[in-house]
C-alpha cells in the first residue's frame, strides 16, 4: 500500500480507520475528501513495517509510525493466526513517499495526502479472530483539509493544566485531525508561565508548583509539532491580567483598579515587549493571540492618570493593522462583518462552539458553519478557519477529556471536510461519532457520551457505541 | 514536597489575600505558608502515610541521571527493574534547566542523591495473599558521618520494593526555582508496612465495557496509593464480555463484538498488574446477577422469558461454570476467587415448571436450592485449589452450611464482619454506605473515617479481617468518568487500609489529612490521572470555580 504527497501525520492515524473496527462499514472521522473502497479484507502481518525514501531528519514519521503500531495494538496480535492466511492476503508494511523535505511547520502547509490500499489477488475464505483486519479493501483516499485552521483552546490559568494533561489533549486532537493549539495561558486568576524578561511575573502562579518553565513550553510546542499541530499562544491585554500585577504592581492602575493593565504607563509596553520577545524563542507559529477582549476600562475613568487616553482608545478599531487577524467568539454575524471590512477571521462563535456551555449539543457543534452568510469567494478565503474553546472555569485535569470529547470533534469535521460531503442533517452522521468516540475511549481519551449535554455520565449500562 | 523559600510563599499569600481567597482552615491569615503554597510544614506528605519515619529539615538535589544499583538475593529482578525505569519517569517530568545556565549561575552540579539503592532479602517472586509488602527507604546526604548516602531501600520481597519506590518517588518533587529535582525536610528514615494485606478496588467491566488500555491505566493509578487487589467483577446480567474457549459463545452475550476481553486480554491485565505487585481476583457472580450467559447458551436460563437465576435443576450449568473456572484458573492465579451469590431473586425457580418440578424431587425450598447451588460452585473453584469469596447473603443466609475456607464479602452496611469473624470466617469489608464509589454523595471523609476492624476488639478475631475494598459498580461510569468517580475518594480508603490506625484516626481530620489528601489529589493530576477536587460535595463534579488545585 501507498501514501504520496504532504507529509504525513495525518494519513497515518486515517489509516487507522480503516480496521479494527469492520463489519458494518468503515467509520472514518473527520470524513476524507473523496474515498473509495472494495468488498475484501487484508490482515495486518507480523512485524508491520515502514517503507519510505524519506530521510526523516528529525524521526518525526519514525516516531509517528511507532505511535501508530501502538494504537492499533500490533502487539496484541497472536502471531500463529497469520500464518493461517494465505501471503496475498497479508499486508507485510506501509509505504509511505513524501515529496517535500521541508519540515518547518506553519500556517497553510500542505496537509493532503493520497491512501491506497491494494486489492488481494484472490478470494478468500472468512478470518478467525486475534489478527488485525482491513477490510473492504481496495481503498483509495485522497484527503486536505478544507480549512487551515482548525482550532482547540485550552485555558490554563483557571485551573492549572498538567504538562502530561497537555500532551494527552495534543494526542487526542491528532485523532481528530484538529491542528492549532491555541493556549490561553495567563488569565485574570493566574500567571503560571515563566517569563526570563520579567521573573517576576509567574509570582502570580497559584502555588509554586502550578507553573511551566520555559522547558516545559518549549516541550509542549516541541510534541505538538512532531504531531503536526502548531502552537498559538496568547498573552491576553489590557483586560484578563490582573495577574500580572503580583509580580509587578505598577503595572495595576491602582491598589482598587487592577483591571485593564495601566495603559498611561510605558512600563506596561515594556512588559509587554519582553513577554513577546521572550514568546518569540519558544513558539514558533507565525500568529500570536493578543487577546483584548471584555476590556472594562470603567475603572480607568475613576483613574486620574489614565483619564486622558480614553479617546485614543477609542480610536483604536479604525486603526487595527491589515495584518490582524479577527478572532470572533461573541456571537454569529462578525465573521460576515470582519471578511467585509478585508480582515481576516477565525470562527468561535460563543453560542456554538464554547465547550465550556455543557448545553451545546454535538449536533450544534456539527451544523455550525464558518461561512455563512459568506458567499463571496474572495471573502471567504478571508476566513482561516475556526477554533473551539475550552474555557477552564470549571475545568481541570479531572474532567477536560470528557469536556472536549466527543463535541469538539464534531467541530473538527465542520473544519476538515469538503462542504458538499458534510451531513445536512446532523443525525444522519451519529452511527459515525458514536464510533469515533468509541475509539477515543479504546485510545484511553475519556470522550463522554454522545447522548446528553457536554461531559454527562452515562445514564445507564450499555454499549458504548449506543450511548 | 514542602514549598519554596517563605520569601515565594509571603509574594503568594499577598495575592491571595488581595483576590480574597480563602486560606487553609487551621492556620492564621498571618502564616507565610498559610497561603495557596502546597504544604504545611507541620503534616507530612506522603500517602498513605507510612508506620514509622523520622525526617530532618535539609534539602537535597536529585541527579537527573539517578541510576540503579541492587542488592540481595531478590535484587537482580525484571520487575525491579522495570518499575526502576517507570518511577524515574514519574519523577523527571520536566526537563532540567540547562547546565549552562547553571554554571553561570554559580549552582553546583554534584548532586546529592545520584544513586538509589535497591535490596531485596528473598528472590520469590511469587505473589500471594500476604506476601511481604514492608520496606525501608533512606534519604541522606552522602557525607563522612552519615552510615548511609543517596537513597537505599530494603525490602524482603520484590513487591516491598516497589512500595518503597512509590513512596521515594513522593518524596521528589521538582522546584521552579532551581528547575531540579528535590528532596525537603531531609534525612528520612521510613520504615513501612500496610495494616491489612488485601486493599481493594472493585471494577465492574459488564454494565460498561473498559477498553483494556483503561484497565491499565486503572492498575497504574491504585500503585500510587498503594492498593493492591484489583476485584474484576468481569460479568454481569447485561454483559459477557470475556472469551471462554471451553464455552466460546457465552461471549456472544458482549454489547458488541468489539467490547470483548480474550484471553490474551486477560492475561495481559494479570501480568500487568503483577509487575505493579497487584493482585486480579476474578469475579464470576452466580447464581443471580448472570442473565448474560444465557445469550450464548439460551438453556442456561430457567426459560425464555424468565432469565434469573441461572437454572439450578440442569447439570448443563454446572459444566458450563466448571468449564469458565477452569479455563480462567489458566489466567488467575491469584489464591482467591469470588464467585458472587448475591441479590439472588428465586422467584423464576418457582414459576418454571421444570425448575419446580426439580426443587420438589429433591425436597428443596428455593433458599436450600440457592444454597446447594452456592455450595456446588464452591466445591468446583476448591477443586481447582481456589479459596472461594461470597458476597454476604451467603454468609447471612446459611453460615452454618458455608464452607469454612470461605472469605465473606460483608456489603450491605456495617455489622457484618464482626459476626463473620465470630464465627471464624475471615472477611473483606466494603460497607456500601460508606465505600461505594458509585454512590456519588459519600464524600472523602465518609471513605476515610470508615474502619474494617469497627465492632472487633478480640485481637485474633482481628487477624480474620483481611481487609477492605471500595467499589466501582458500573451502572454510570465509564471510560468517561470512571477515574473521576475512583479518585480521590478510593485513595482515602487507601489510608485507612495502609497506615497505623492510631495515626489516622485521632484528631481532626479537616487538619491532618484534607490537605495532605489535596496534595496527593494534585499528584495525581500530575500524573495524569484524572482525580476529581476532594472538596466537592459529590464525587465526579467539576470544580466549582477557578482555583488551585491545593485548594479545591
Amino acid at each position: 500500500m501507498g501514501l504520496e504527497r504532504g507529509i504525513s501525520f495525518v494519513p497515518l492515524f486515517l489509516f487507522l480507520h480503516l480496521f479494527i473496527h469492520g463489519g458494518v462499514g468503515v467509520e472514518i472521522w473527520p470524513l476524507p475528501e473523496s474515498a473509495s473502497n472494495g468488498h475484501h479484507t487484508l490482515v495486518i502481518g507480523n512485524d508491520f513495517k515502514l517503507n519510505t525514501h524519506y530521510s526523516d531528519s528529525s524521526s518525526i514519521l519514525s516516531d509517528a509510525f511507532s505511535r501508530l503500531l501502538n494504537l492499533i495494538q500490533a502487539p496484541h496480535v497472536v502471531e500463529a493466526n497469520i500464518s493461517l492466511f494465505h501471503h496475498s492476503l497479508i499486508l507485510q508494511g506501509i509505504t509511505v513517499v513524501v515529496s517535500s523535505n521541508n519540515e518547518e511547520l506553519q500556517y497553510g502547509i500542505d496537509e493532503s495526502y493520497k491512501l491506497s490500499v491494494p486489492s488481494p489477488g484472490r478470494n478468500q475464505f472468512t478470518l478467525i479472530l486475534r489478527v488485525i483486519d482491513v477490510p473492504l479493501v481496495p481503498w483509495t483516499i485522497i484527503d486536505q483539509p478544507r480549512f487551515s485552521y482548525r482550532g482547540l483552546l485550552i485555558d490554563t490559568s483557571r485551573h492549572y493544566l498538567p504538562l502530561l494533561v497537555i500532551k494527552h489533549v495534543i494526542d487526542s486532537m491528532t485523532y481528530s485531525k484538529l491542528n492549532v493549539l491555541h493556549w490561553h495561558i495567563v488569565d485574570t486568576q493566574s500567571f503560571p508561565l515563566e517569563i526570563p524578561s520579567y521573573p517576576k511575573l509567574w509570582n502570580g502562579a497559584y502555588s509554586a508548583t502550578e507553573r511551566y518553565t520555559i522547558e516545559d513550553a518549549k516541550e509542549i510546542v516541541s510534541y505538538a509539532q512532531r504531531r503536526g499541530i502548531n502552537v498559538l499562544p496568547e498573552i491576553d491585554v489590557p483586560g484578563h491580567a490582573l495577574s500580572w500585577g503580583v509580580g509587578y504592581p505598577s503595572l495595576w492602575p491602582s491598589k482598587t483598579c487592577q483591571q485593564p493593565l495601566d495603559v498611561s504607563n510605558e512600563f506596561t509596553f515594556k512588559v509587554i515587549d519582553g513577554i513577546l520577545s521572550d514568546f518569540s524563542k519558544i513558539f514558533k507559529f507565525k500568529f500570536v493571540h493578543l487577546g483584548g477582549d471584555e476590556v472594562d476600562t470603567s475603572c480607568w475613568t475613576l483613574t486620574p492618570r489614565i483619564k486622558n487616553w480614553e479617546e485614543t482608545f477609542n480610536d483604536f478599531g479604525n486603526k487595527l493593522s491589515r495584518k490582524t487577524v479577527v478572532h470572533n467568539w461573541l456571537g454569529g454575524g462578525v465573521a460576515q462583518k470582519v471578511v467585509e471590512s478585508g480582515l481576516r477571521c477565525i470562527v468561535s462563535n460563543q453560542d456554538k462552539w464554547y465547550l465550556d456551555h455543557l448545553d451545546t449539543t454535538w449536533q450544534q457543534f456539527y451544523m455550525n458553519e464558518p461561512l455563512a452568510n459568506i458567499t463571496n469567494p474572495k471573502q471567504q478565503k478571508l476566513v482561516l478557519g475556526g477554533e473551539v474553546c475550552m474555557w477552564g472555569e470549571r475545568i481541570d485535569g479531572s474532567d477536560i477529556d470528557q469536556t472536549i470529547w466527543p463535541r469538539a470533534a464534531a467541530a473538527a469535521e465542520r473544519l476538515w471536510t469538503p462542504y458538499d460531503n458534510l451531513a445536512k442533517d446532523a443525525r444522519t452522521v451519529a452511527g459515525r461519532l458514536s464510533h469515533f468516540r468509541c475509539l477515543l475511549n479504546l485510545r484511553g481519551v475519556a470522550a463522554a457520551p454522545l447522548a446528553g449535554p457536554g461531559r454527562g455520565a452515562p445514564e445507564e449500562p450499555g454499549s458504548c457505541y449506543l450511548q | 514536597m514542602i514549598a519554596n523559600s517563605p520569601a515565594k510563599s509571603h509574594t503568594t499569600s499577598t495575592r491571595i489575600l488581595s483576590s480574597l481567597f480563602i486560606a487553609l482552615f487551621s492556620f492564621s491569615l498571618f502564616d507565610p505558608f498559610s497561603s495557596v503554597s502546597a504544604v504545611n510544614e507541620s503534616l507530612t506528605y506522603l500517602w498513605p502515610l507510612p508506620w514509622e519515619f523520622t525526617s530532618g529539615n535539609e534539602t537535597l538535589s536529585v541527579d537527573p541521571g539517578l541510576s540503579l544499583a541492587i542488592g540481595g538475593y531478590g535484587g537482580n529482578s525484571d520487575i525491579l527493574r522495570a518499575a526502576f525505569d517507570r518511577y524515574r519517569g514519574i519523577i523527571f517530568k520536566h526537563s532540567n534547566g540547562v547546565y549552562l545556565f547553571d554554571r553561570l549561575r554559580g549552582r553546583r552540579l554534584v548532586y546529592d542523591i545520584s544513586k538509589l539503592s535497591i535490596v531485596v532479602n528473598s528472590d520469590s517472586e511469587d505473589l500471594q495473599l500476604g506476601v511481604d509488602e514492608s520496606y525501608t527507604l533512606y534519604v541522606a546526604k552522602k557525607d563522612g558521618q552519615s552510615i548511609v548516602g543517596g537513597a537505599t531501600i530494603e525490602a524482603n520481597t520484590v513487591y516491598g520494593a516497589l512500595r518503597g519506590l512509590e513512596t521515594f518517588s513522593q518524596l521528589c518533587t521538582f522546584d521552579y526555582g532551581t528547575k531540579s529535582v528535590q528532596v525537603y525536610q531531609a534525612p528520612w528514615h521510613i520504615q513501612d508496612k500496610p495494616s491489612f494485606a488485601y486493599r481493594g478496588l472493585l471494577l465492574d467491566t459488564s454494565r460498561h465495557y473498559l477498553p483494556v488500555d483503561v484497565i491499565k491505566q486503572i492498575i497504574d493509578s491504585m500503585s500510587y496509593a498503594k492498593l493492591n487487589v484489583l476485584h474484576w467483577h468481569v460479568i454481569d446480567e447485561q454483559s459477557f464480555p470475556l472469551e471462554v474457549p471451553t464455552y466460546p459463545n457465552l461471549w456472544k452475550g458482549a454489547y458488541t463484538k468489539w467490547e470483548r476481553y480474550t484471553i490474551e486480554d486477560a492475561a495481559d491485565i494479570v501480568s500487568f498488574a503483577k509487575a505493579r505487585g497487584i493482585h486480579v481476583m476474578a469475579e464470576v457472580d452466580v447464581p443471580g446477577h448472570a442473565e448474560s450467559w444465557g445469550n450464548g447458551y439460551p438453556d442456561i436460563w430457567p426459560s425464555p422469558s424468565c432469565r434469573e437465576p441461572l437454572d439450578v435443576s440442569k447439570n448443563f450449568t454446572f459444566d458450563v461454570i466448571s468449564g469458565l473456572l477452569s479455563d480462567m484458573k489458566k489466567i488467575f492465579p491469584f489464591e482467591l476467587f469470588h464467585l458472587g451469590g448475591d441479590e439472588v431473586n428465586t422467584d423464576c425457580w418457582n414459576s418454571t415448571p421444570h425448575v419446580k418440578q426439580w426443587l420438589q424431587d429433591h425436597n428443596l425450598t428455593t433458599k436450600e436450592a440457592y444454597r446447594y447451588f452456592v455450595l456446588r460452585a464452591q466445591d468446583i473453584a476448591i477443586s481447582l485449589n481456589w479459596t472461594p469469596v461470597n458476597w454476604e447473603e451467603t454468609f447471612n443466609t446459611f453460615a452454618e452450611n458455608l464452607n469454612p475456607r470461605t472469605v465473606v464479602h460483608n456489603w450491605l452496611g456495617p455489622g457484618v464482619c464482626p459476626k463473620a469473624v465470630a464465627r471464624g470466617f475471615r472477611c473483606i469489608f466494603s460497607n456500601q454506605g460508606v465505600w461505594y464509589l458509585d454512590h456519588l454523595d459519600v464524600p472523602w471523609e465518609g471513605f476515610y473515617n470508615a474502619e474494617p476492624l469497627e465492632g472487633i476488639d478480640n485481637a485474633s478475631e482481628q487477624k480474620l479481617v483481611l481487609g477492605g475494598e471500595v467499589c466501582m459498580w458500573g451502572e454510570t461510569a465509564d471510560t468517561s468518568n470512571v477515574q473521576q468517580t475512583i479518585w480521590p475518594r478510593a485513595a482515602a480508603a487507601a489510608e485507612r487500609l495502609w497506615s497505623k490506625k492510631e495515626a489516622i484516626s485521632t484528631g481532626n481530620i479537616t487538619s491532618t489529612a484534607l490537605p495532605r489528601l489535596e496534595y496527593f489529589r494534585c499528584l495525581l493530576t500530575q500524573r495524569g490521572v484524572q482525580a476529581a477536587p476532594v472538596t466537592n460535595k459529590y464525587a465526579r463534579y467539576p470544580p466549582t470555580g477557578p482555583g488551585s488545585c491545593y485548594q479545591q
